[in-house]
């Protein structure tokens, strides 16, 4: 432990009287938490990343040939190889600590929500000024976040005009641009990987919890923010991706909010994003850490999220449509009911039973 | 009504309460009421997921109930006018004002747009003013919201907070300087209550002339601290302003957790031994003040412990292991403290105590 500088100092103090004996806010076995710790890095996280970042790398060279030779072909396959590198971020997106939320890395993939329409005017700009540092990944990356994430590259390949790469000339500015996106992610991508990946660094923090660990001092620390990943991650869906563009029957609807609404990815990302928290809590093995009676909530949760993965798929992927018809709404209801249940699920039944009880989602910077 | 000292007079309260209300009482509540000496009140989450503020005895027992819209976070208190004022959790919008003696139709007030609250907020001491914490969120920049208590809390005026990440704000006695704790972290209610930049925070404690709003004295910590978030107050005799923080930074470093300023001097942060801010857990999520006896009380929940300090010297009286400590306030004698485990005093409860109590004084 390294006592921080203070300072100035206040007296030095006598001891102090001890109540009680102490005794850690919960007790957690140490060799389980370890097992679902690692569990959860190596199974779930590390791959996580490792695919997003082989996926992005694709796009760019499927992105490369479109610019080589544009044709309808190529085209939709650059347009097919979006799908796949936005739907495995959504898998590895719930995870919200950690290297991808310092250095603006995740704003850098994912600039979302944008009310004011930042990227699409910024993504714009660069289009109309055919600004050619825009173009290398590298100086792509030091630009504003709102011009190279999975948001920009949508419009670049979904946008108004976007058809014309299957027609354009050989290497027009708007696929190099394209191009040069999907390699910006993909070095972030590699960059996250690459903190994960390295043997003294925040991997070997989150799988040996302990007293001079920079990140957990117990295995309650640990479980702590694992569970957070879930339940934060379930806020997100809810919250983010599907509450933004529909809250309820009565408020107002914003289509053109949601995520993706241009390629018509909204849904598969939330059905990622949901995969996502079901594989992370089946790999990890949480339900290791519950006792005997209370296992059962690790499947009541499972089957909670594959709902919520089944309505969400079942929702027209043409949002006009799904906020304008009754039959789609109750759809949507359904779905932040369902979104609802899964939070309180994951707090209660499953925080509860480790002994977080309540306090576990109150802890948080308040 | 009468007011002795830092606590409410029973025979004052039921008097002031009048026979319909302590006849609506369950049995069990009117017993409560008429042992107590004390009377606090704390949100609560209840068993079913609904939640809502309760008053509650010296011994922990509750008294009354008020339900509420969502979940709340801060409180404050006017003595002046038996006004209490609930504070949505961040980022919500909603405060609640309401009479704990149920005289007075409770009040909701919504934050403007663009704004949410932090969950604070203070009372000037006429009861006359609001003083809320609020988010700029578009400007990314703290704000005091001003409220008309004497026109049903009509916002009149916002002041800047002259920092990001706004949390606890508190009124000197004498009404005339507000006191900020800027906890440093960005947030943004798109992102619900993710934290935005860890890696560049900026806490800092901010007086402000409460007339004008202008700057009276702003402390920043050094950089080595850039990851402390101070984050909740309270004041002491001589104009001593309490603070309590939150380490963002490295589990196995031993931050300063606690620490006062003064106007016209420098921060002073308080050195705690180092199995003290081990059991704190690098993290205090209340402070409070008895003045009477010259104590401070801080809990951490995630340490699971609540400490006891001399006000005068900052030395440990007291440590006590509270699992899940929540709240903390001057008690007739000593510290009141309560848990997320339902834990109030000497009474257990079938909720969870939510993050702060307040004493109605």
């Amino acid at each position: 432990m390294r006592k921080l500088f203070v300072a100035s100092l206040a007296l030095l103090m006598p001891a102090a009287v001890l109540a009680q004996e102490p005794a850690p806010a919960v007790t957690l076995p140490e060799a389980k938490v370890k097992a679902v710790m690692t569990a959860a890095v190596d199974g779930f996280i590390k791959p996580g990343y490792d695919a997003f970042a082989a996926s992005a790398a694709s796009t760019t060279k499927v992105v490369g040939v479109l610019c080589a030779s544009p044709s309808k072909a190529n085209y939709e396959a650059a347009q097919d190889a979006f799908r796949d590198t936005a739907k495995s971020w959504a898998h590895i997106e719930i995870v919200r600590t950690g290297p991808i939320i310092e250095q603006n890395r995740f704003e850098r993939i994912l600039f979302y929500p944008d009310r004011k329409s930042t990227g699409l005017k910024q993504v714009q700009a660069v289009l109309s000024k055919s600004d050619e540092s825009a173009t290398d990944p590298k100086t792509l990356g030091t630009k504003s976040v709102a011009t190279q994430g999975l948001g920009a590259l949508e419009y670049l390949l979904f946008g108004a005009d976007a058809q014309m790469l299957a027609t354009a000339e050989k290497d027009s500015f708007r696929c190099r641009y394209a191009q040069a996106v999907a390699g910006n992610i993909a070095n972030v991508a590699e960059e996250v990987l690459g903190i994960w990946d390295a043997p003294d660094g925040i991997r070997k923090a989150w799988e040996e919890p302990g007293p001079n660990n920079p990140a957990f001092r117990t295995g309650g620390e640990a479980m702590t923010a694992l569970l957070g990943i879930l339940v934060h991650g379930a806020e997100a869906v809810r919250d983010q991706r599907i509450e933004t563009f529909y809250k309820g029957p009565d408020k107002a609807k914003f289509p053109k909010q949601a995520l993706f609404w241009r390629s018509q990815n909204t849904w598969p990302s939330v059905i990622a994003n949901i995969d996502g928290l079901k594989t992370l809590l089946a790999t990890s093995n949480m339900g290791d850490l519950l006792p005997e009676k209370d296992k059962p909530v690790v499947a009541t949760i499972d089957a909670q999220l594959t709902a919520m993965a089944t309505t969400a798929g079942s929702v027209t992927p043409d949002l006009e449509k799904a906020v304008a018809d009754e039959g789609e709404r109750q759809k949507l209801d359904t779905l932040l009911a369902e979104g609802k249940d899964v939070i309180s699920k994951l707090n209660d039944g499953y925080g509860g039973a480790i002994g977080l009880s309540s306090g576990f989602s109150f802890a948080d910077g308040d | 009504m009468v007011w002795r000292g830092e606590t409410i007079d029973r025979r004052a309260f039921l008097k002031a309460a009048g026979v319909a209300f302590t006849a609506a009482l369950a049995p069990g509540s009117l017993q409560a009421l008429e042992r107590t000496d004390a009377v606090y009140a704390s949100g609560f989450r209840a068993p079913d997921g609904s939640f809502g503020i309760a008053t509650v005895s010296e011994r922990g027992e509750i008294i009354d109930r008020v339900a509420l819209p969502a979940r709340a976070h801060g409180l404050a208190h006017s003595a002046a006018t038996g006004r209490i004022v609930a504070f949505a959790r961040r980022p919500g919008t909603f405060a609640m004002i309401f009479d704990a003696l149920r005289q007075a139709e409770p009040v909701i007030i919504t934050a403007p747009e663009g704004r949410h609250f932090y969950g604070h907020g203070h009372f000037s001491p006429d009861g006359s003013r609001l003083y809320a914490s609020e988010n700029d969120f578009e400007g990314n920049r703290g704000m005091i919201g001003i409220y008309d208590a004497t026109d049903r809390f009509q916002r009149i005026g916002e002041f800047d907070a002259h920092g990001l990440g706004t949390h606890d704000m508190t009124v000197s006695d004498d009404g005339s300087m507000l006191v900020i704790a800027n906890g440093g972290i960005e947030t943004h209610p798109d992102f619900g209550r993710t934290k935005l930049n860890l890696d560049h925070m900026e806490p800092s404690l901010v007086l402000l002339d409460a007339r004008s709003g202008a700057l009276i004295q702003k402390h920043a910590l050094p950089p080595s601290l850039s990851q402390l978030s101070t984050r909740h107050l309270d004041i002491g005799d001589n104009g001593r302003i309490w603070f309590a923080c939150q380490w963002e930074g490295a589990r196995n470093e031993l931050p300063p957790l606690a620490g006062w300023i003064s106007k016209g001097e420098d921060i002073s942060l308080l050195d705690l031994p180092e199995e003290t801010t081990v059991r704190l857990g690098n993290y205090v999520g209340a402070i409070a003040v008895n003045r009477r006896e010259g104590l401070v009380g801080l809990t951490s929940p995630v340490g699971g412990a609540a400490v006891t300090l001399d006000a005068k010297t900052g030395a440990v009286l007291r440590e006590e292991i509270v699992r899940e400590a929540a709240g903390v306030a001057p008690a007739p004698s000593g510290i009141a403290v309560s848990s997320y485990d339902g834990h109030f005093n000497a009474t257990e409860n079938a909720v969870a105590w939510d993050q702060h109590i307040i004493s109605l004084k």
